[in-house]
């Protein structure tokens, strides 16, 4: 009996925790494993993950190497999210390897991957998954003799103020960051063939990723704004992924640092990595432009139902209502440029919905004169948004025999000639008959 | 084993990788804003005692002020507790040490009954921790009282029972029946043995002081280092080595060792660069974000700040880049660890020499001045032989009091790089075209590379492009930057880079297009030449767009490679699409209403003129039957027949086929006996007519 009372105060207390978890309904993530090459890190970065646990998120710290480490048990996710703080590892401890990570982000979860310069090849390969390819000479960093950041102590370079961002509030916030972000570590390419991954933090054109400490003979391979800094990468299941090659621009040092760009005479009293990092996070953990579109609606102009088949030429009207989840809350999306599409092969309509600033969007247009079996179709990627993809099919049939125009003007002379005629027999059938 | 220490490695890298190899920079300003960041008081006071003795401790060490509010709320906590029958050692031990930062109560009366139950337990103590928690809190209730009886009844007892945990190897176990032994745990126990030799009556045996002396050393055996010359100690077991860390270990042992060294007469003959370097490490860590490594760090560097062993002082540079066009002089700052000022020092400029090449020594022996203003130790002028590149400096620093040299550790050589930074000049950058076989001059164009002009010049793939210029140091030396890289831009952002080549301080590239034309995928059209040049120690890197080049190639040949695609622009990606609207079949031309009207007229025209006609002919009906039935049957048939044509009418205004078919169907039937009748009768009056 008290055993039984145990299982039951166990899973009633159980059930918060699981409520609370991702979910279509409420999308941020909740738990997240962290792995670290070592304890320190959790200090030395405290206030990235202070930010992080005073946003709500269960942060669970392992040792990369830790053999008890999984990312599920029975089948089920243990966390929503995962952050690889850990370049060095060569291995992970227990059930974790690339393959489970890939598995992990295409089930929908998210994953923050920090290198650094002596990035294994493990970390290089969980990178490469996501379509991000580190500079591949073990030696290698960022170096910027233009764009670096003034400092006492770093006479080489490869400490840089980088502020070339992607220009998305979505991803970024609205508030602008002004401070430029430091950034010591190694670069990356993108793939070009990859349409899901975006460059968030770019090198100017005078960066270049070589070893500072050997001469150069060949032009090295990363070079300009070609090299990427910090990454992000949206997979087709809103998945996301974050990718930087310098895991010590979350650390306190480079957040409570002042910054001052090299040939600018402006000194900031605080970097920009604090808003920059803590702002992409909000991104990434889904506390941003994740939407939801509920309430497809079709019909004809002037009714309200919805009708099981179209004629041509009908004027019908399209609404749908779509929401952005704000981190606790959904909250109407507001934008000018979603599109509704009338498809059928190709698409016959495409118009742009108009809004009514509180999550409504709606279009009026004639059904074209083609039967045949259509779709509505909202197709809906912006950047840095979760794509929505809305589809609902729809029959659309031709006018019926009696649904065509009658009493044409223009048939009048044939409509006369042919009653004139009836009433010239009638006469003459008189005539004929009864006349001497 | 050999795990630790790399994993630990990489942390030191990660924080501090911006601070070359052996510079370490005392405790600052930026520690005592964290301070104040991280030890928040939770609705005004801290969470237990253990964490306010901490943070107070913290605040004591930087010399933060604490609010008066804070000292209220915690002194009530800690008064609870003293006076609470309840406390475990441990509390008393955390509130006696809050108690004596804070001041809180010094009347004896309310350490009368703690001291009575501490040394109940400090006598039937067989842990260590318990040792440590009531002898701890004797000692701290000796330091805030006036009392001077405080003594332990059986010091030499508790002394040897304490030491009776110690391992062979210097470190100690907790209890007697837990066979592991723990780093931590010697510090624990240096600590408490420590305690003792105060609070004893009579002097402890000397033999077992040095048996302890001997421990300590046999301790520092086990020390860890690093190739940067710092040293911490971390456990040897794994399990343990997860509650406690290097920093709260060395922090530890270091306590108990500053705290042992300090009650016994003779002085502790430990290396001066270990301590040194258990200074260095934990200067090294930066500013910790965890409130126990915080005040491990701090603790642990105000131990070492006024101790008996031996004071490290830190010798740190306020910068390590040196600009000769700003003039700036070689600084050098010597302090403790907590950034007080250290005694007067000789400081020498061993050696400095330029990183590539190390034999070369540029400056040998010299003494740095002292400008007592500033605290700095600054080199009067760099020689004028000195030229911008990467040096390393070799700093030694001597107490001058030779009584006092070994009261502080001041390690023996420490290596600085320094980068030294100039103007480089760049002159003489020519663009030409030469054509190939001779290798004629075709065009030529002088570049102004500081100003804002560009040039354009067109070759095709039988030409070369030639670019030189020449570099050199603000002495006139040749310089070769770490980053010289010409760059070409085809208008589809397909680019190339090469790297400019040199020899001397001629910089010299020549382009061979014919070369190069597979290299740039046959793609004819406009090239941006851009020239980018910079190094560390330049500071006048730059990255110009020369101008660009009209390039002629040949069309490609089939096979040829395409070139790779390029990133598409993340913002056109995703951009609205243009609108779709359906274009609906145009209805068919009709002629204006009025011709058709006008047409209908003239179609019932030839009506009017048929009845006009038969009016003008003299119809009549004379023929119509005069008798009743005839009659009757005849206006029936002619109305039947009006009939059928109404329905014409109504098939055309409304009826469907059918229904029309069926009424049409009853109508003639109905016509046909009543036409018979009628025309029958007609048929036979006009016989009639005929034989008459």
């Amino acid at each position: 009996m008290a055993k039984l009372l145990l299982y039951l105060t166990l899973a009633t207390s159980l059930i918060p925790l699981f409520s609370v978890a991702f979910s279509p309904e409420n999308p941020t993530d909740r738990r997240v494993l962290v792995l670290v090459d070592d304890f320190a890190i959790k200090s030395s970065h405290s206030l990235y993950f202070g930010s992080l646990t005073s946003r709500g998120f269960q942060l669970e710290f392992k040792l990369a190497d830790d053999p008890n480490i999984g990312l599920q048990r029975y089948g089920q996710y243990l966390y929503d999210a995962l952050v690889l703080f850990c370049p060095s590892v060569e291995r992970f401890g227990g059930s974790i390897d690339v393959a489970s990570i890939v598995d992990f982000v295409d089930s929908g979860h998210d994953l923050i991957v920090a290198a650094d310069s002596n990035a294994s090849d493990l970390i290089r390969e969980v990178a490469t998954e996501c379509g991000v390819d580190f500079d591949e000479d073990p030696a290698a960093m960022v170096i910027d003799h233009i764009n670096y950041a003034v400092s006492n102590f770093d006479g080489d370079h490869t400490l840089i103020a980088s502020d070339d961002f992607i220009k998305a509030d979505v991803i970024l916030g609205s508030k602008k960051i002004e401070a430029p972000v430091l950034f010591q570590g190694i670069g990356h390419s993108l793939n070009p063939a990859n349409s899901l991954v975006l460059k968030v933090l770019s090198a100017s054109s005078s960066a270049y990723s070589a070893n500072p400490k050997s001469k150069l003979s060949n032009p090295p391979s990363l070079t300009g704004s070609a090299i990427s800094l910090v990454s992000v990468v949206q997979a087709r299941n809103n998945a996301r992924i974050l990718i930087t090659g310098s895991l010590s621009m979350f650390s306190n040092r480079f957040f409570r640092s002042g910054v001052q760009k090299a040939g600018s005479s402006i000194k900031h009293e605080k970097s920009g990595n604090e808003q920059f990092l803590t702002e992409i996070s909000k991104w990434v953990f889904h506390e941003r432009g994740h939407l939801k579109a509920v309430n497809v609606r079709h019909h004809k102009v002037g009714e309200s139902d919805e009708p099981a088949i179209y004629r041509i030429n009908d004027d019908l009207e399209y609404s749908v209502e779509i929401y952005e989840w704000s981190g606790t809350s959904w909250e109407p999306y507001v934008s000018d440029d979603v599109q509704v599409q009338f498809y059928m092969m190709s698409p016959y309509v495409l118009k742009t919905l108009s809004t009514d600033q509180k999550g409504h969007y709606s279009a009026e247009f004639k059904v074209p004169d083609v039967y045949g079996v259509f779709q509505f179709k909202v197709e809906y990627q912006r950047l840095g948004y979760t794509s929505l993809s809305l589809s609902k099919q729809i029959p659309v049939r031709p006018y019926r025999h009696n649904e065509y125009e009658r009493f044409l003007p223009a048939a009048y002379p044939y409509y006369g000639s042919a009653f004139s005629m009836m009433a010239g027999f009638f006469i003459f059938t008189i005539v004929h008959l009864y006349s001497k | 084993m050999a795990r630790s220490p790399l994993r630990f490695l990489v942390l030191i890298l990660a924080i501090s990788i911006c601070h070359a190899a052996g510079i370490f920079h005392p405790i600052s300003d930026s520690h005592r804003s964290a301070a104040l960041d991280l030890f928040k008081p939770v609705d005004g006071s801290f969470a237990s005692l253990e964490e306010a003795y901490e943070a107070l401790r913290t605040f004591e060490v930087l010399g933060i002020e604490k609010t008066a509010e804070l000292s209220k709320a915690i002194c009530k906590s800690v008064l609870g507790t003293l006076e609470s029958s309840s406390s475990t050692p441990k509390d008393l031990f955390h509130a006696l040490g809050v108690n004596g930062i804070l001041k809180c109560s010094s009347k004896e009366e309310t350490f009368e009954g703690i001291i009575s139950s501490l040394q109940a337990v400090v006598r039937d103590a067989n842990s260590l921790l318990d040792f440590y928690y009531s002898i701890g809190s004797l000692r701290l209730i000796k330091d805030q009282t006036s009392k001077t009886d405080l003594h332990l009844s059986d010091a030499e007892g508790t002394f040897r029972s304490i030491k009776a945990l110690s391992q062979s190897d210097g470190r100690w176990r907790y209890s007697s029946n837990n066979p592991e032994s723990s780093t931590f745990a010697a510090g624990i126990a240096l600590e408490a043995l420590s305690g003792v030799v105060s609070l004893a009556s009579s002097e402890i045996d000397q033999f077992m002081i040095g048996a302890v002396k001997n421990d300590i050393v046999k301790l520092f055996d086990s020390i860890e280092k690093y190739d940067d010359g710092t040293f911490y100690f971390d456990e040897k077991l794994v399990n343990m080595r997860e509650q406690q860390g290097p920093l709260a270990t060395t922090s530890s042992v270091v306590r108990g060792l500053t705290a042992f060294s300090s009650v016994i007469t003779e002085s502790l003959n430990l290396p001066g660069d270990k301590i040194l370097g258990i200074a260095k490490f934990f200067l090294g860590i930066g500013i910790p974000g965890d409130t126990k490594n915080f005040f491990d760090q701090v603790d642990l560097l105000a131990c070492l700040e006024n101790n008996r062993v031996s004071i490290p002082l830190i010798l740190s540079l306020p910068s390590t880049v040196i600009s000769l066009t700003k003039k700036d002089s070689l600084k050098v700052k010597v302090n403790t660890v907590l950034g007080s000022h250290a005694p007067p020092l000789t400081v020498t400029l061993v050696r400095a020499f330029s990183s590539s090449a190390r034999d070369n020594s540029i400056i040998e022996n010299q003494e740095l001045k002292f400008d007592p203003q500033d605290a700095v130790y600054f080199l009067d002028d760099l020689p004028a032989s000195f030229d911008v590149g990467e040096y390393i400096f070799v700093f030694k620093m001597l107490v001058q009091d030779s009584e006092q040299q070994t009261v502080y550790a001041t390690g023996t050589l420490t290596q600085v790089p320094i980068y030294v930074t100039g103007l480089i000049k760049i002159e003489n950058a020519k663009i030409a075209v030469l054509d190939s076989d001779l290798g004629s001059v075709e065009t030529q164009k002088k570049l102004d590379l500081a100003g804002e002009s560009t040039v354009s010049v067109s070759a095709n793939h039988l030409q070369k492009l030639r670019l030189s210029f020449q570099m050199s140091t603000p002495l006139g030396n040749a310089f070769k930057p770490h980053q010289a890289f010409l760059r070409l831009r085809h208008e589809t952002k397909v680019e190339h880079t090469f790297v400019v080549g040199s020899s001397g301080k001629k910089f010299e590239i020549t382009l061979d297009f014919l070369g190069l034309v597979e290299k740039f995928f046959y793609l004819s059209g406009r090239y941006d030449i851009q020239l980018t040049v910079g190094d560390a120690v330049m500071e006048n890197s730059l990255l110009r767009e020369i101008g660009y080049v009209e390039l002629d190639l040949p069309e490609p040949p089939e096979n040829a490679s395409r070139p790779p695609p390029q990133p598409v622009d993340p913002y056109t990606r995703y951009g609205p699409k243009a609108e779709i609207t359906h274009i609906f079949r145009a209805p068919e031309k009709r002629p204006p209403e009025e011709l058709s009207l006008a047409f209908l007229v003239l179609t019932i025209l030839p009506l009017f003129g048929f009845i006009i006609g038969l009016l003008r002919l003299g119809v009549n009906l004379k023929n119509f039957p005069t008798s009743a039935v005839p009659a009757t049957f005849a206006v029936i048939f002619h109305l039947g027949i009006a009939a059928v044509l109404l329905l014409y009418v109504l098939f055309w205004l409304k009826l469907d086929l059918f229904t029309t078919l069926k009424t049409l169907c009853f109508l003639g039937v109905f016509l046909m006996v009543v036409g018979h009748r009628t025309l029958s009768h007609l048929a036979s009056a006009s016989a009639k007519l005929k034989s008459a």
